[in-house]
C-alpha cells in the first residue's frame, strides 16, 4: 500500500507517516495540494491520500476536486485530515469526493479505525 | 441564552486538553488550567485568526524550552534529541491551528482559518486579549489567549 | 521509543493466551500506547519506560500485573463501527432472516451508547421501520451519559464513518448529538447481567460483545442460560470477536459469517 500525506505542517505529516509506516504503508509527502497533484501528474500512484484542508497554494478541497475530475485517479481513496470541523464543511468535502474525514486532534487508534473502515488495513486489527 | 463568546472561551481548555491527550502526551491529565499566569521565559508566540463575518484570534504562548519539548513530544523524539527551529515553529503553529480550527467549528458556518504564524514577537493588536487561559503542561507555563469580536472594533 | 522484539512477542503471547486476540508484528506502538500509563504508574519515565516495565514487572511478574496488561491491551474503547463485522452481519445475515417482524433488539453492556446508536443507524439505513432497542449497562453513570446521545469530537473520530456522522448527528457547541429520532428509538436502562434480562417480550437479536471474556465458566454459563430464555427460537446472539458459545452453552449454532462471532438459538424455523 502507498499513501500520500498532504499537509503544510511537517510535524503533522510526520505523525501521520509514523502511524502509516507502522501499518506497513509506504509513504510520500507533499506540502500543499499543488505539490501533491504534481506527484500524481508525474505518474506516481497511491492507494490513499491523507489531505489537510487549509494549506497555501492549493487547499485540500481544491485538491479533492482536481483528483475527482480526472478518471485516471478514480481508485485513489481520499481522506481529509483537518481541523475544519463544521458539519457543513464535512458535507462539502464528502460531496466533492472525499471518502472519509478525520478531525484533528486524533489518536493513532482513530486513524487506524478510519483505515479499517476504508478496507485499507493490511492485517486484521486487534479488536 | 448562551453567551457564545463565553462558551467559546470555556471550550479552550477542553480543546487543548483533547489535543495534548491525543497527539502529544498519549494520556490525559498532563495539561491543566492554572489560576494565574506564570512568567514565560523566552516566549514563542503562535496564532491563527478566524476571519469571515467576525474576526477572532487564538494565540498560544510558551517558553522556547517548552516549545522544544512540545515539538519532541509531538514528533515522538527522545528527550535529548536535537529538534530544529523549523520543527519547533511547525509544532507550536499546529497547536494554534488545531485550537483555532476547533473553536471555529463551534461558530456559525462561513468563517475561515488563516494559516498559523509563529514568532518570538506576538501579534499586533489594538487591545489585550478578551480571554486569557493560563495552563501548566508538565510543570511549564503555557497560555492560550482568545480575542472575540467587539462592536466591530479591529483586533 | 518502541519495545524490543522480545518484549513485544512476550506481550503478544500473553494477550493471545489470555484473550485469543492476535497482536500481529507492527503493532509495537499499540503496546507502547496501551502500556505507557501502567509503566508511568510504576514511576518509569522516558522512551524506555514500557520496555523496562515489561522487563521488570510483567516477565515472571505477578498474576495481577499480567491481568492488567491483558486488559489494557484488549479493552476495546467503545467505538461505533470500529469492528465492522457485527454490523455487516446485522445487514447481510440477521435482517434478512428476521424480515417482517417487529424487531426487538437488546444491546447488553452498551457502555456509553455507541453500540445501540450504531445499531439504530444501520436499521435506519436499511429502512427497518418497526423496531425497538433496549440498551443496558451495569454502570448507572454510563447509562445516563449514553442516554444524552452527546459525544466529543474525539469520540466521533473513532470508528464512526463520516457519512454516518453528518447524516445522524448535529454539531452542538464542541460536541455532536445523535438526532432525536434515533435517541427516541432506544430505551436505556441500568442492568446487571447476573440478573434476569430486562424489558419485555422475546428478543430477536442480542448484542453481548466483549463481556463474557471477563467471567469464569460457571458465570458465562448462567448468563447465557438466563439470556436464552428471553431469546426467541431462531433469534441471534452477537458476541465479541474473541468470544464463543462453543463449550459454554450447547443451545446455539454458529452462523457462518466470514468474520464475526454470530450465533443462533436452536429451535427456530430455519
Amino acid at each position: 500500500m502507498r499513501a500520500l500525506i498532504i499537509d503544510d505542517a511537517r510535524v503533522m505529516r510526520r505523525i501521520v507517516a509514523t502511524t502509516l509506516h507502522d501499518l506497513g504503508f509506504e509513504t510520500a509527502q507533499a506540502a500543499d495540494g499543488r505539490e501533491a497533484l504534481d506527484l500524481l501528474e508525474a505518474g506516481e500512484r497511491f492507494d490513499l491520500a491523507c489531505v489537510d484542508w487549509n494549506m497555501p497554494v492549493m487547499d485540500g478541497l481544491e485538491f479533492v476536486q482536481a483528483v475527482r475530475a480526472n478518471r485516471d485517479w478514480r481508485d485513489l481513496t481520499l481522506m481529509m485530515v483537518t481541523t475544519e470541523s463544521e458539519q457543513g464543511q464535512i458535507v462539502r468535502a464528502l460531496a466533492a469526493g472525499a471518502h472519509e474525514y478525520l478531525i484533528k486532534p486524533f489518536t493513532p487508534d482513530a486513524l487506524m479505525a478510519k483505515l479499517d473502515m476504508l478496507g485499507l488495513l493490511p492485517t486484521k486489527e486487534l479488536a | 441564552m448562551i453567551d457564545t463568546h463565553e462558551t467559546l472561551a470555556l471550550s479552550v481548555v477542553p480543546i487543548a486538553q483533547d489535543l495534548f491527550t491525543a497527539m502529544i502526551d498519549g494520556e490525559p491529565g498532563l495539561l491543566t488550567p492554572e489560576p494565574a499566569t506564570l512568567p514565560v521565559v523566552d516566549p514563542v508566540h503562535a496564532w491563527v485568526d478566524i476571519v469571515g463575518p467576525a474576526h477572532y484570534r487564538a494565540l498560544v504562548v510558551t517558553g522556547r524550552a517548552t516549545a522544544d519539548r512540545l515539538a519532541r513530544a509531538l514528533l515522538q523524539m527522545a528527550d535529548d534529541e536535537d529538534v530544529s527551529l523549523e520543527d519547533v515553529q511547525d509544532a507550536l503553529g499546529e497547536v494554534a491551528n488545531v485550537v483555532g480550527g476547533n473553536l471555529k467549528g463551534m461558530l456559525p458556518e462561513g468563517s475561515s482559518l488563516t494559516l498559523p504564524v509563529v514568532d518570538v514577537v506576538g501579534p499586533t493588536a489594538t487591545r489585550p486579549a478578551d480571554h486569557e487561559q493560563p495552563l501548566l503542561w508538565r510543570g511549564d507555563p503555557l497560555v492560550i489567549s482568545l480575542w472575540t469580536p467587539k462592536n466591530g472594533e479591529e483586533l | 521509543m518502541t519495545v524490543s522484539t522480545q518484549s513485544f512477542s512476550y506481550v503478544s503471547d500473553l494477550v493471545r493466551k489470555h484473550s485469543a486476540i492476535q497482536l500481529t508484528p507492527g503493532k509495537e506502538y499499540l503496546v507502547e500506547s496501551r502500556l505507557g500509563p501502567l509503566a508511568r504508574e510504576k514511576g518509569l519515565q522516558g522512551p524506555d519506560a514500557v520496555e523496562s516495565y515489561v522487563q521488570r514487572y510483567v516477565r515472571g511478574g505477578s498474576a495481577v500485573e499480567v491481568v492488567r496488561v491483558v486488559e489494557a491491551m484488549t479493552t476495546n474503547e467503545t467505538s461505533w463501527f470500529r469492528d465492522s463485522s457485527p454490523f455487516t452481519a446485522l445487514r447481510r445475515v440477521i435482517l434478512p432472516a428476521v424480515a417482517g417482524t417487529d424487531l426487538n433488539v437488546w444491546s447488553a453492556a452498551c457502555s456509553t451508547g455507541q453500540e445501540p446508536y450504531s445499531i439504530a443507524m444501520v436499521l435506519r439505513e436499511e429502512n427497518v421501520a418497526r423496531y425497538r432497542i433496549l440498551a443496558t449497562d451495569i454502570n448507572a453513570q454510563v447509562v445516563a451519559r449514553a442516554r444524552t446521545g452527546r459525544y466529543s469530537q474525539l469520540e466521533v473520530n473513532r470508528g464512526l464513518p463520516a457519512p454516518m456522522l453528518v447524516r445522524n448527528f448535529t454539531r452542538v457547541g464542541a460536541e455532536w448529538e445523535v438526532d432525536a429520532a434515533l435517541r427516541g428509538s432506544i430505551s436505556f436502562q441500568q442492568h446487571n447481567l447476573l440478573d434476569p434480562p430486562p424489558g419485555t417480550g422475546q428478543f430477536d437479536v442480542v448484542f453481548l460483545r466483549n463481556v463474557l471474556i471477563y467471567f469464569d465458566m460457571p458465570t458465562k454459563q448462567s448468563i447465557l442460560a438466563r439470556l436464552r430464555r428471553r431469546v426467541r427460537p431462531g433469534g441471534f446472539l452477537v458476541l465479541g470477536a474473541a468470544e464463543t458459545t462453543v463449550g459454554v452453552d450447547p443451545s446455539w449454532d454458529r452462523v457462518d459469517v466470514t468474520q464475526g462471532s454470530i450465533y443462533r438459538l436452536r429451535g427456530g424455523s430455519a
